[in-house]
This record gives C-alpha cells, structure tokens and sequence, in this order.
C-alpha cells in the first residue's frame, strides 16, 4: 500500500501536470485555430478595454444582472471558487506537503479555517447538483458531462475532509485523495471544467461585441 | 555466629546492588522515557503531537546505529552521516525559523520519518497516521 502512496504522491503527480499543461496548451491552440476558421471576423473586433471592462463587472458578485437574476447560484458560485484555490493552494497540509518534498514553504490557513471552507465548497457543489435538478431551464440542458465535472470536483474535497478528519484507513483515504485531485488537474483541459480556461476569452468575445458591435453593456 | 550472618546478608545486598546496576543501567541510559515526538519548540500545534517510542520503534525497526537517525553535521552544514549527534536535541541544529539556511524543524522531522518510511516501505507515511486525533 505504501508503495501505491509513493508512486500517486510522486511520478503519477507529475503526469497529471503534465497532462494538464500539454493538454491546456493544446486545447487553447485549437479553440484558437477553431474560432479563426469558423469565425474569423470576430477576432477583428476583440478589444482589450472592451473584454477587462466586461470581465471586471463579472468579478464582482451581485455586480451584473445575471448574478441578480440567482443570488443563491451567485453566492454558491463566488464561494466555490474562492474557497477553491484557498483550500488548493493555502491548505495547511498542502503546504507542508511542499515544504517537504521541495524545501519551499509558504503562508497556510490554520487547520480550522481549512476545514471549514472546504465544506463551503462541498456545500457549493451541493447547491450545484440540486440546481441541476430543481430548475427545469438548468435540468433540461443538463448532459453527463456536466455531473462528470461536478463528481470529478467534488471528490478531493470529500476524500480531503475525511482524511483530515481520519474517517477510514488513514493511507487509503489520502491515497484515494491525491488520486482524486490529480484525475482533476488532469481532466480540467478535456471536461467541462475547461471553463477554467476559456473562461476568460468567452467573457472578452462577449465583452468586445457588446461594447464594439452592439454599443450596449453585457453585465 | 552473628558476625557470619551480617556477612552474607551484606554480601546478598552487595549482589543485588551489583546485579540492579548491571541491568538497569542500560534502560537507564536509553531513550525509555521518549513516547512523543518533542513538539515544545514549535508553540501552538495544528495537529495533535506525533507518538514516538523511541526503543520500541527502533526494535521493530531493528535499528543499532544511532547516526541513521541521529545524523551529524559536517563543515560545510550538510548531513553527516559518520557523526553521530546522539544526546543533542534536534532543535539544536534545526530551528523552527532558520536564519542560516538550516532545514527548518518541521521539515527535517517531516522527511527523516517519511524519508525513511517510504524508502522502506513500512511505517506511517500520510498525515492522519502520525498526528491521530
């Protein structure tokens, strides 16, 4: 069993990033090569004042009319993904972790901050999957590939608070925890979760038509 | 009559002097008393201490050399693994906030056990194993 630890807490953390790298990089290029083929003109009008005045009015919650239109969604989603990058980057134990396989070491929330936010953030999901089945307008677009990329976030969080909390054989759970966490940087580029990487040109497209094209605001 | 009785009962108790010292010297001097991984240093803890029987993991561990635990330090600050530091405390070499360049206490408490542990394929290597609630 140990030796399954070392090989998910090493060699396979590896090819997750990579493949998260290479797989961004490569779905970029070809969002990119796609949209020049099948929409070319567009690219004439993206403009850099347009897209950061658009995505600025969406960073701030309650700040559009689409984040008024759901203020349940709206708090799940600005909670989720906040509490998100804390727990991934800022978790006490992610930072030990570094700290001893690479000597590198920085600032970490207490043990109890972290607990907390990360059943925010299973709370968020859980607002998602019943969103999905409550709302007609959101159930009648929803596809497997959008419960697959709520499963595949949701796991390392479940996997995470019952590890720390030492529910289970400590080994296998963080074991079944790293697995977890690596399908999801692995599987960001190729799911639903690509968001992550679109999102930004999505919200510039949508930002330069309205304020170039169409001369009106899109929040 | 008298005389040869006070002799052998000094003499028993000359021998059992002779014999507690011979076998508790050892435990005396060995690391009996060690059953927690000392933490004091580190101040308000995160998780719950680290347990350490220090003669009973080195049994099941079948450890005799000292130095591959208690490893040295050479001139120019690197391991030193011919030297043994025995009797000195960790913190003595490792702060918990260095300001040389020496490995911090965390992080040389948190590779010498799982350094270890994984190499060998045996031992607590995940968080929740070491610091139980």
């Amino acid at each position: 069993m140990i030796e399954i630890y070392t090989f998910v807490s090493g060699p396979l953390a590896w090819i997750a990033w990579s493949v998260f790298v290479f797989g961004s990089i490569y779905r970029l290029v070809s969002m990119y090569n796609l949209a020049k083929a099948k929409d070319g003109s567009s690219l004439a009008y993206m403009s850099l004042p347009y897209s950061l005045r658009s995505i600025f009015h969406w960073l701030v919650p309650f700040g559009t009319l689409g984040w008024k239109s759901d203020p349940l969604m709206t708090i799940a989603t600005f909670a989720f993904h906040i509490c998100f990058f804390l727990v991934a980057i800022f978790l006490g134990a992610h930072v030990v972790f570094w700290d001893t396989a690479f000597g590198i070491s920085w600032w970490s929330l207490s043990d109890t901050t972290g607990d907390i936010i990360s059943f925010v953030v299973i709370g968020a999901c859980v607002v998602f999957a019943v969103r999905r089945l409550a709302l007609p307008h959101v159930r009648n677009v929803t596809r497997a590939k959008d419960w697959f990329a709520l499963l595949l976030v949701a796991m390392p969080f479940v996997t995470g608070v019952l590890a720390y909390h030492q529910i289970g054989p400590s080994l296998l759970m963080t074991i079944l925890h790293i697995l977890s966490g690596e399908l999801l940087i692995a599987l960001i580029p190729f799911t639903r979760l690509s968001h992550a990487l679109f999102a930004v040109f999505t919200r510039s497209y949508m930002g330069s038509e309205f304020g170039g094209v169409r001369r009106v605001r899109d929040w | 009559m008298q005389k040869t009785h006070i002799r052998q009962t000094l003499a028993f108790i000359a021998v059992v002097a002779a014999l507690l010292v011979v076998y508790l010297a050892p435990a005396a001097l060995s690391q009996d008393d060690m059953t927690m991984v000392p933490a004091d240093a580190f101040g308000v803890l995160q998780r719950p201490q680290v347990a350490f029987e220090h003669d009973a993991h080195n049994e099941k561990a079948m450890l005799d050399d000292c130095v591959v635990c208690h490893h040295g330090r050479t001139d120019d600050g690197l391991m030193d693994m011919e030297y043994s530091s025995e009797g000195e405390t960790c913190e003595s070499c490792h702060p918990v906030n260095p300001e040389n360049g020496e490995t911090p206490l965390m992080r040389a408490y948190h590779r010498q056990c799982i350094t270890c542990h994984t190499d060998e394929a045996m031992g607590p290597v995940t968080c929740g194993e070491c610091h139980r609630k």
